[in-house]
């Protein structure tokens, strides 16, 4: 019954809930990482997420790169400033990220962390 | 928790790695065998009969023959399945005929293996759903009338299926696989044991068919061809290595080889039951061998049904399996360029679902053009099959002659003797089964071929001119621009348009319309803006073409020219597009001009509120740049939203694939392009959706702050090719219609 019911929830599923779920299975296989809902600003933490979106100014003396992560529980803004390449920073690929977390217009920010690139969950 | 208990649960929550682009979960081999291999352990459920029809033209006598023409396709089968083990461990991602042609043999070979791969593809659904519609009927004899119907009912049910978005899940496969296999061992076991005492007569043992022809060594090659038929479906485990947990290849070919055992089994079982039970099958019977043997064996008890649901459901899903291998193989070639982009993400819905129709229509049109006769689609089904079989052999003889690795005297044995007689099954097919429908799958390769040929060939062109430095586009400023409103009626659309154009202040303003009527209308709206009546003759879109010409030869060479439609809408509803059929009709006719940009804007009735002046210009222009790419016509769109006086200019990627989009930011960098670029993901892949969530950001009013998109579009010179062009902006634009505040222009780049 069990099997006939995921099998139902298969196609019924709304496809936002199956992604939650697939990103908080993701982010429960990742070594000591805080969930985003329980970082507080200008705390040390390392965490982890699907990188979203991307930001690219190559504009003089604002060059930078924004990357958002979510991991289903919230979302947070990864800054690299003077950086003039991505380094492999792509959609849908896992970041893991070490550094104080900031604020900036309600978003937690992390700017120059310590990163390293993880593939990413499955459905993500 | 079990180890079984762990093991499926890891199966059905998924294992939390990726497997790169592969779309399943990493399966533990438990689960790996039933989902690749049901395409070919179904196939038992008809190669035996599907030699027997053969045999019976010569005569009842002539269906002994069974046993050993059994044993040589057992033999086949062992052969391509060791060889294919020497694939797998060569290709631990995935070695597809496809790919292994191409990289070892060259593209024409590649090609031609992928154009026989996707006719299979086309050819395992109308055969599965054939198939599994004859196991039904052989419980349910009444249904008999309604073959075919029932055959495209299957298709249309796993076609919806799969549009929904079902993915390949471990435990669907896993019950009917091994309900198949259990059956079908039960099926021997009892078989062998009451045969060894007593073996009881199938209904149509006894039955005398007179011989049609004489027993020829061609008409047992004939059989052997048709027996042939078991060994469909083998290729799906070399596509799916990808999808095995570690280690791949080792996994792959382990699950490999214990198919290879189950199916030669069962094949070889099949086959000698029917003929210990005396099946004498003719074509066009009621009920199939296996149903017939069954029948005798359990005595026509609930086991028989069982198997027979056991055979229909495991028929199904080997017609799912190329439900999902038809979109993989499709997005390989569009990424080769050889296949329309549309098919380029799997993921993307909308390119899924391009897949999933293009395969339902062509099974469709299969089933009901041969009225569902197994046995006239496998006639046009091999061919396929040992074209693959062949070239993927052959090219790994190749490949290892060339790359020497470890033990590849053993690759050039064991894969030159597969090729080796693969090709000579494919020979004997072809031979065979060429009057009998072989000839259309022979004679559909080459076209597909040249097709997929073109179509490279074109992106090609595309590409070059795309990157190409003369073709850069010239530096334009703000100022630039010159606007020409097309007036069709003096509603709030036309109103915004002359608020939007003032606020713009180009070099030069003016409006045009067809009808005299409105001038006077116009004069009060827009007092400072010129209003020509156009000219007579020919349609309003050829009298619009005929000024416009007019208006470039009089504007800098240099200077941008656009076409403001102006378009209100009555409601939200999708048939307001069919209303203004007119209209889209004339954008589409306008963006071929060459030197002429349409900027569109819609306004849905009721939008904007009683009493607001929509003539005032808005009081800030943002200006959306969509990027897919940088490149000319990406540079020429983004000049152009310069000349709009935005108050500021976004440059967005939405949806393009995710492995790309960290290429694109290099380039964006690389180009010193002198805008911030945004690259959002499209959850779900559903692009309409995405941009109207990041539009929505705006909050555009429609007077106080409006959006204007910026598409850049190609525009290629034989009509025809536009299908291999701007479907994405097609989508985009009908999604933006009714956004409010929403403001579209067209940037087309030329191409020659």
């Amino acid at each position: 019954m069990a099997l006939l019911k995921r099998f139902i929830e298969g196609f019924t599923k709304a496809p936002e809930e199956t992604r939650a779920e697939n990103l908080a299975r993701w982010i429960s296989t990742l070594e000591g990482v805080t969930p985003l809902s329980q970082v507080a600003p200008r705390q040390r933490y390392r965490v982890a997420g699907v990188i979203q979106n991307i930001r690219i100014d190559p504009r003089e003396g604002r060059d930078s790169i924004e990357a958002t992560i979510i991991d289903g529980s919230g979302r947070m803004i990864v800054k690299w400033l003077g950086r003039s390449s991505m380094l492999g920073v792509g959609l849908g690929k896992g970041l893991v990220v070490e550094g104080i977390v900031g604020e900036s217009e309600g978003m937690r920010v992390m700017i120059n962390p310590e990163w390293n690139l993880v593939p990413g969950p499955e459905h993500g | 928790m079990s180890k079984l208990q762990a093991a499926l649960k890891r199966v059905l929550v998924g294992r939390p790695m990726s497997s790169g682009e592969m779309e399943h979960t990493l399966l533990p081999k438990t689960i790996a065998l039933p989902v690749f291999s049901s395409d070919a352990l179904s196939s038992n459920a008809y190669a035996t009969q599907e030699a027997m029809i053969v045999l019976a033209l010569a005569g009842t006598g002539a269906l002994q023959h069974i046993v050993p023409i059994s044993l040589a396709v057992a033999a086949l089968l062992a052969i391509v399945i060791i060889s294919y083990r020497e694939t797998v461990r060569a290709y631990p991602t995935g070695g597809g005929a496809y790919r292994v042609s191409k990289e070892n043999l060259g593209m024409y070979p590649g090609l031609i293996a992928a154009a026989a791969l996707l006719i299979d593809y086309a050819l395992t659904v109308a055969v599965s759903m054939t198939a599994g519609v004859d196991a039904i009927l052989s419980a349910a004899t009444s249904l008999v009338p309604y073959r075919v119907e029932l055959a495209l009912f299957f298709v249309i049910l796993v076609a919806v299926a799969n549009l929904r978005g079902t993915k390949e899940s471990g435990i669907l496969f896993a019950i009917p696989t091994y309900g198949f296999i259990l059956s079908v061992f039960a099926l021997l076991i009892t078989g062998f044991v009451r045969c060894a005492v007593d073996c009881p007569a199938a209904e149509s043992a006894g039955t005398i068919i007179k011989p049609a022809s004489a027993l020829t060594f061609f008409l047992i090659l004939k059989a052997f061809a048709a027996g042939t038929t078991a060994l469909t479906g083998v290729e799906a485990i070399a596509d799916g290595v990808g999808a095995f947990r570690y280690p791949q290849s080792k996994n792959a070919a382990q699950t490999l080889a214990i198919m290879g055992i189950l199916s030669i089994s069962m094949f070889l079982g099949i086959s000698y039951l029917a003929h210990a039970t005396g099946v004498v099958y003719v074509h066009g019977a009621e009920r199939t061998v296996v149903a017939q043997v069954a029948h005798a064996i359990f005595s026509g008890g609930p086991a028989f049904y069982v198997l027979q649901i056991m055979s229909a459901a495991i028929l199904l899903l080997a017609a799912n399996t190329a439900f999902q291998d038809f979109p993989r193989i499709s997005s390989i070639l569009a990424g080769d360029h050889f296949m329309p982009r549309q098919f380029l993400s799997r993921g993307d819905r909308l390119v899924f679902s391009n897949g999933i129709i293009i395969l339902s229509v062509a099974a469709a049109f299969l089933i009901t053009a041969f009225n569902a006769d197994l046995n006239r689609l496998i006639q046009l089904y091999l061919v396929g099959v040992f074209i693959s079989f062949t070239f993927s052999q052959t090219g790994m003889v190749l490949r290892s002659r060339r790359l020497k690795p470890k033990g590849w005297h053993r690759t050039v044995v064991v894969s030159g003797i597969g090729g080796t007689v693969t090709g000579i099954v494919l020979l004997v097919v072809v031979i065979t089964k060429f009057t009998g429908g072989a000839w259309m799958v022979i004679s559909a390769i080459p076209v597909l071929v040249y097709l997929m040929r073109s179509i490279h060939k074109h992106y090609g062109d595309v590409q070059h001119q795309l990157d190409h430095p003369d073709r850069r586009p010239v530096d334009r400023r703000a100022g630039h621009q010159n606007l020409v409103i097309l007036v069709t009626d003096l509603e709030e659309a036309t109103a915004q348009a002359v608020g939007y154009s003032h606020h713009v202040q180009p070099r030069s303003i003016s409006a045009i319309t067809p009808d005299r009527s409105l001038v006077d209308g116009w004069r009060t709206l827009a007092p400072g803006i010129e209003i020509t009546v156009l000219g007579a003759g020919g349609s309003v879109t050829k009298r619009v073409r005929r000024h416009l010409k007019g208006v470039r030869d009089s504007i800098a060479e240099n200077d941008f020219l656009t076409v403001v439609v102006p378009e209100i809408l009555r409601s939200r509803n999708t048939i307001e597009i069919l209303r203004n059929l007119g209209k889209q009709r004339l954008k589409a006719a306008l963006l071929r001009e060459r030197g002429v940009q349409v900027l569109n804007i819609p306004v849905v009735k009721g939008d904007i509120a009683e009493g607001i002046d929509l003539t005032q210009e808005p009081a800030r222009n943002f200006t959306v740049v969509l990027v897919s790419g940088v490149h000319n016509a990406t540079l020429q769109a983004i000049e152009y939203a310069g000349t709009l006086r935005p108050i500021q200019l976004h440059a967005v990627s939405l949806g393009i694939e995710e492995s790309d989009t960290s290429a694109l930011g290099d380039s964006w960098l690389e180009e010193h392009i002198p805008h911030p670029l945004e690259i959002e993901a499209a959850p779900f892949r559903d692009i309409g959706a995405a941009l109207r969530d990041y539009l929505s950001s705006f909050e555009a009013d429609g007077h106080e702050r409006v959006v204007t998109v910026v598409i850049p579009e190609f525009v290629v010179p034989k009509k025809r090719h536009q299908i291999l062009h701007g479907q994405t902006a097609l989508i985009v634009k009908r999604h933006l219609l009714f956004v409010r505040g929403v403001v579209v222009v067209s940037v087309p780049y030329h191409l020659d």
